[in-house]
């Protein structure tokens, strides 16, 4: 092949001071554009300080803010910074926008000057004649199937990189999910057992104790006992705070919570010796609101009565804080559900199973869709499932049973008795058989859910339906002497019913017939409670009663506290704890407690 | 195929995309109206658009390819794409700020057919095919002046270096990795990991994290010397179009009339793309050891492929990290997570939170995320085999040729060659005849002697 004798067009000849201005510029622009970049580095990484999401300083006097809600120079103080803050920000974003265009246009200027330079240097091409095309093509592609290979190579390296370090928590099958959220909810191999049936039962480990119907056997206490003097009281401890929630007694220990408006604590005693071993106040729960709901006295802020599994307690607040405590008092996890939208305050008890901590949380009415039953996993407050429910507020809480070996929950609310499934919240049944403001707790005796329509009818539920059971399940009713604050509760033959006036109406179990009805001359706001064969009544200015529980009236006993009782009693190892409005006492008969040799 | 059939074709395999409706940008819960007359700020960029003016960004779409199609084969104007780049460039890129575009597209695409409750926006699938169809019958006209990615770095360039055939011809499949990537994290839903890493978007935008500007500032600086970086090392999309160009009906040709093999137009190309001749060997008996590599590569095609696909396999769980999802739930079963503080959350620690409340839900959404992954990680690996042993399979064929031409699948249809030639400026009036008149001597010299070796 010849050499060629065409060639490009001749570039412009080179005007000296032309491309001295052209070089000037670039040199100027690169300059200047340098200078830009390097000033937008410097405020990058200046403002990264003044991020109003993130600034340091902010985040000290939001976490100072924290320990001191009302401290009104402190919310100025951060007001003012989070303005600076913004001001500055918004500074930066317009700094940063200018320099961009700066940039940009100098930039297009830098392109335009670098293009007219390289016009003035073209190198004419003088291509020449090349014979081995195929000898070039052999070692380019030679070449290239090696860059080819490295490339593959790098690639498989980085492969085996990020493939090798990386270890996982994450199961990829569903499987592996349910081993691993079992393990969440503490049902995990390695997870520490939880109480066994019958040490739950040897406590009172929730309100109207572990049965959830209020009743112990084989206990005996000194019917005459005397708080005053002290005749047949094993302790006597001053309540710390205020409070209408009952006591709870697990191994050697007595929980219960008190607080107001300003302050809410959780207390252990002794269980021995009615000493207080610890109190802990549950402040800063996450989400809770600076300002105290508006909650009347008649209910106050500690009304729910504390729950326990054997390793944790649970308390929840009218504010809507729910807090759980390590049995030594060490705090574990707290949340705020919000406040609760309920007109005398919430009032709510907790309700256990199995290490799940279950909350029937209604409020508002039943249009306005709040209300729902939760879950949580009792070690770590994750929920673990909750459920709407078509009811407004209400008062009574839930009981946990098992029917044919699957757990059930019944709750009260509305015109609805509702059972759901302990296991995953899946309504079972339902019963269209309330009315009014439901405050009395339904129970489990005898297989059956026993519950009150206050001042309206007493009646009990086959749980075993599916559905609306209004007109399938229902085993009896009664309208006679219905209760319209406390609860029934039940031996397992005989159920007994308290007014607010003081009558105690016994009833038959299996058909709801009346057997006798007693006047104990008291006012009573407080659930009863089953020892043995005896039924214990508090009155609320101070009386007390003891009935026997039989199918004939009896009144074995008869006290004068001299302090009124607004919580039911707690009956376990052998002892009686009572709170009344400003004591904590302890009767037992000789000996004192029966513990187990394991304390916690 | 003839272009009915090939219609018919493309419609059966995206039909459904549709997912029985279009995607339509519509607030879930309209923003209150304030009384003191404060606008609420744009939350996505660009913002969203009516469908109309989606519509009009297709048709702009649509002219500009083919008023580049027109320039490239026509007109054979380099003038005319550099002002249909400017355009492109400050419509596409400055005033759409990159988006949409059909770089990302491919992965729109991935989404809506691995799920079903995505579906897919018109505009999207529009910019994803229309350059597509268009490549298949006059070559890569998107990238010549429409993609305002290539426009910016074709705009810069100012002293271009020449970077080595062999080097280039052994990246080039980079682009195809990338690719295969996007459509895996798209496919997953883990997000568009190739517009996220889009070096342009950031300069279009004005704005970017200090990584992505910096990634940005890099590719500029590289774009002064060397031709279209991005384009020619790591656009996933021009890798498609690569493909469809491979097999376009026109093809840009260099001369309007014949080739005097002068060479010229060789230096003209920025981006390597133009071939010299090739003729073919006289003895095929020279061809033994060429052809036995060959069959020893296409032997090797199937274990890459599966070497690949076990590696791609073991990716799922750094992979899958990137969907938000699983990143959640990892961190939330990591027992070394921070605790919650009381009053000071922040972004992680409401979101953990969230994980603490809904764990079920979200491990359970992760761990079908991870499943997927590890389906795509196989595919994901399997197709890097497949195309390291294909470009090592065509690296070791040979393609004869009489002249000296673009390569199809690498040629960026820029028109710099065009002038170059001389009978290209004896046709546009810039060389007179007599001055070419040289040229045919030369040519049936060249001729003469190239059937005196063979």
């Amino acid at each position: 092949m010849t050499a060629p004798t065409v060639s490009s067009p001749p570039p412009p000849a080179a005007d000296p001071t032309a491309l001295r201005a052209l070089r000037q510029t670039v040199l100027v622009i690169a300059a200047l554009c340098g200078l830009a970049v390097l000033l937008l580095l410097v405020q990058h990484l200046r403002s990264q300080a003044d991020d109003p999401l993130k600034s340091p300083q902010l985040l000290a006097l939001k976490q100072q803010l924290l320990a001191e809600p009302k401290n009104e120079a402190l919310k100025q103080q951060i007001r003012l910074l989070d303005l600076d803050l913004r001001r500055s920000h918004v500074r930066d974003v317009a700094f940063n926008a200018f320099g961009a265009w700066f940039v940009l246009v100098g930039v297009v200027v830098l392109v335009f000057a670098a293009k007219g330079i390289a016009r003035f240097r073209v190198v004419l091409p003088s291509p020449h004649a090349s014979p081995d095309a195929a000898e070039r093509v052999a070692v380019t592609a030679l070449r290239a199937r090696r860059v080819t290979v490295g490339v593959a190579a790098i690639t498989g390296v980085a492969f085996l990189v990020l493939a090798l370090p990386a270890k996982t928590r994450l199961p990829s099958s569903p499987a592996g999910v349910d081993k691993v959220l079992a393990k969440l909810r503490g049902e995990g191999e390695d997870a520490p057992p939880l109480p066994s049936p019958a040490e739950f039962a040897a406590n009172w480990p929730r309100f109207l104790g572990p049965s959830g119907a209020a009743f112990v056997t084989n206990a005996a206490f000194p019917l005459a006992f005397n708080l005053a003097s002290g005749e047949g009281v094993l302790w006597r401890t001053p309540v710390p705070a205020p409070g209408f929630n009952s006591p709870l007694i697990w191994s050697n220990r007595v929980f219960l919570s008190g607080g107001d408006a300003t302050n809410r604590s959780v207390f252990a005693f002794d269980l021995t010796t009615g000493t207080q071993v610890w109190q802990r106040a549950v402040a800063n729960v996450p989400g809770s609101p600076a300002k105290p709901p508006e909650v009347p006295d008649s209910t106050g802020f500690a009304a729910s009565t504390m729950a326990t599994d054997g390793r944790r307690v649970f308390a929840m607040f009218a504010n809507g804080d729910l807090a759980t405590f390590n049995l030594d008092g060490s705090p574990v996890w707290s949340k705020n559900l919000g406040v609760p939208k309920n007109q005398y305050g919430f009032a709510t008890s907790l309700a256990i199973w199995q290490g799940r901590l279950l909350l029937q949380y209604d409020q508002g009415e039943p249009e306005n869709n709040l209300s729902k039953l939760i879950a949580f996993d009792g070690a770590t407050g994750r929920v673990i499932w909750q459920k709407p429910r078509p009811v407004g507020q209400s008062w009574a809480t839930p009981v946990v049973y098992e029917v044919a070996g699957k757990p059930q929950i019944a709750t009260l609310a509305g015109e609805l008795v509702i059972a759901y499934s302990v296991a995953d919240g899946n309504e079972l049944w339902r019963a269209q058989m309330l009315s009014g403001e439901i405050t009395p707790s339904p129970i489990f005796a005898g297989g059956l859910v026993v519950a009150i329509s206050p001042s309206d009818q007493l009646f009990a539920i086959k749980p075993d339906g599916a559905g609306d059971v209004t007109k399938s399940h229902v085993v009896w009713k009664t309208d006679e002497n219905v209760p319209d604050v406390t609860s029934p509760v039940s031996n397992g033959e005989l159920v007994f019913a308290v007014t607010s006036s003081g009558t105690v109406t016994c009833f038959d179990l299996k058909d709801g017939k009346k057997l006798w009805e007693h006047e104990c001359e008291l006012e009573v706001s407080s659930s009863p409670a089953i020892a043995g064969d005896r039924v214990y009544v508090f009155g609320t200015k101070g009386g007390m009663a003891v009935l026997a529980a039989a199918r004939e009236a009896r009144e074995l006993a008869k006290a004068d506290l001299a302090e009124g009782v607004l919580a039911s009693p707690a009956f376990a190892r052998g002892v009686m704890v009572v709170r009344t409005v400003k004591t904590l006492f302890c009767v037992a008969d000789k000996g004192g407690p029966v513990l187990e040799a394991k304390r916690p | 195929m003839s272009l009915r059939r090939f219609g018919i074709a493309a419609f059966a395999l995206l039909a459904p995309l549709w997912n029985g409706g279009l995607a339509l940008a519509e607030q879930r819960f309209p923003p209150p109206e304030f009384e003191t007359g404060y606008k609420m700020p744009a939350i996505t960029t660009p913002a969203p658009r009516g469908l109309a003016m989606e519509y009009v960004d297709v048709a702009v779409l649509v002219t500009a390819l083919g008023v580049a199609a027109w320039l490239v084969h026509r007109k054979r104007s380099r003038r005319g794409l550099i002002v249909l780049s400017l355009f492109s460039l400050v419509y596409f890129g400055f005033y759409r700020k990159g988006c949409i575009c059909p770089i990302g597209a491919p992965q729109n695409v991935a989404y809506g057919l691995f799920n079903p409750d995505y579906a897919i926006p018109v505009t999207a699938l529009a910019f994803f095919l229309v350059p597509l169809l268009f490549s298949l019958f006059s070559g890569r006209t998107f990238c010549s002046g429409v993609c305002p990615h290539g426009a910016l770095q074709d705009l810069v360039l100012i002293k271009p270096v020449k970077v080595p055939l062999w080097l280039e011809q052994g990246l080039s499949i980079v682009p195809y990795i990338f690719l295969g990537a996007g459509v895996l994290f798209a496919a997953t839903g883990a997000g568009f990991v190739i517009c996220r890493f889009d070096p342009f978007i950031p300069l279009f935008r004005m704005t970017g994290s200090f990584f992505i500007l910096c990634l940005a500032g890099g590719f500029l600086l590289t774009s002064l010397f060397v031709g279209r970086p991005f384009c020619r090392f790591l656009c996933p999309y021009g890798a498609l179009l690569r493909l469809g160009s491979l097999v376009s009906k026109w093809r840009v040709r260099i001369t309007p009339d014949y080739c005097t093999q002068c060479r010229l137009c060789e230096q003209s190309c920025p981006f390597g793309a133009i071939r010299e001749p090739l003729v073919a060997t006289a003895n095929p008996a020279a061809l033994a050891p060429d052809r036995r590599r060959l069959g020893w590569l296409l032997l090797l095609l199937p274990v890459l492929i599966a070497v690949g696909a076990w590696g791609g396999s073991k990716l799922s769980v750094p992979a899958s990290r990137l969907h938000p999802t699983v990143a959640l739930a990892e961190k939330y079963l990591d027992p070394k997570k921070p605790a919650p503080t009381p009053g000071s959350a922040t972004p992680e620690t409401l979101a953990l939170t969230r994980a603490d409340e809904n764990a079920e839900a979200i491990l359970t959404t992760a761990a079908a995320v991870r499943r997927k992954f590890d389906v795509g990680g196989w595919w994901f690996g399997g197709w890097v085999g497949l195309v390291v042993g294909l470009r090592l399979v065509s690296l070791s064929t040979r393609t004869a040729r009489a002249d000296f031409e673009p390569d199809r699948g690498s040629c960026y249809a820029c028109g710099r060659c065009y002038l170059a030639c001389p009978n290209e400026r004896v046709r546009v009036g810039l060389l007179s005849p007599a001055e070419a008149a040289g040229l045919n001597a030369n040519r049936a010299a060249s001729r003469v002697a190239a059937s005196a070796r063979t």
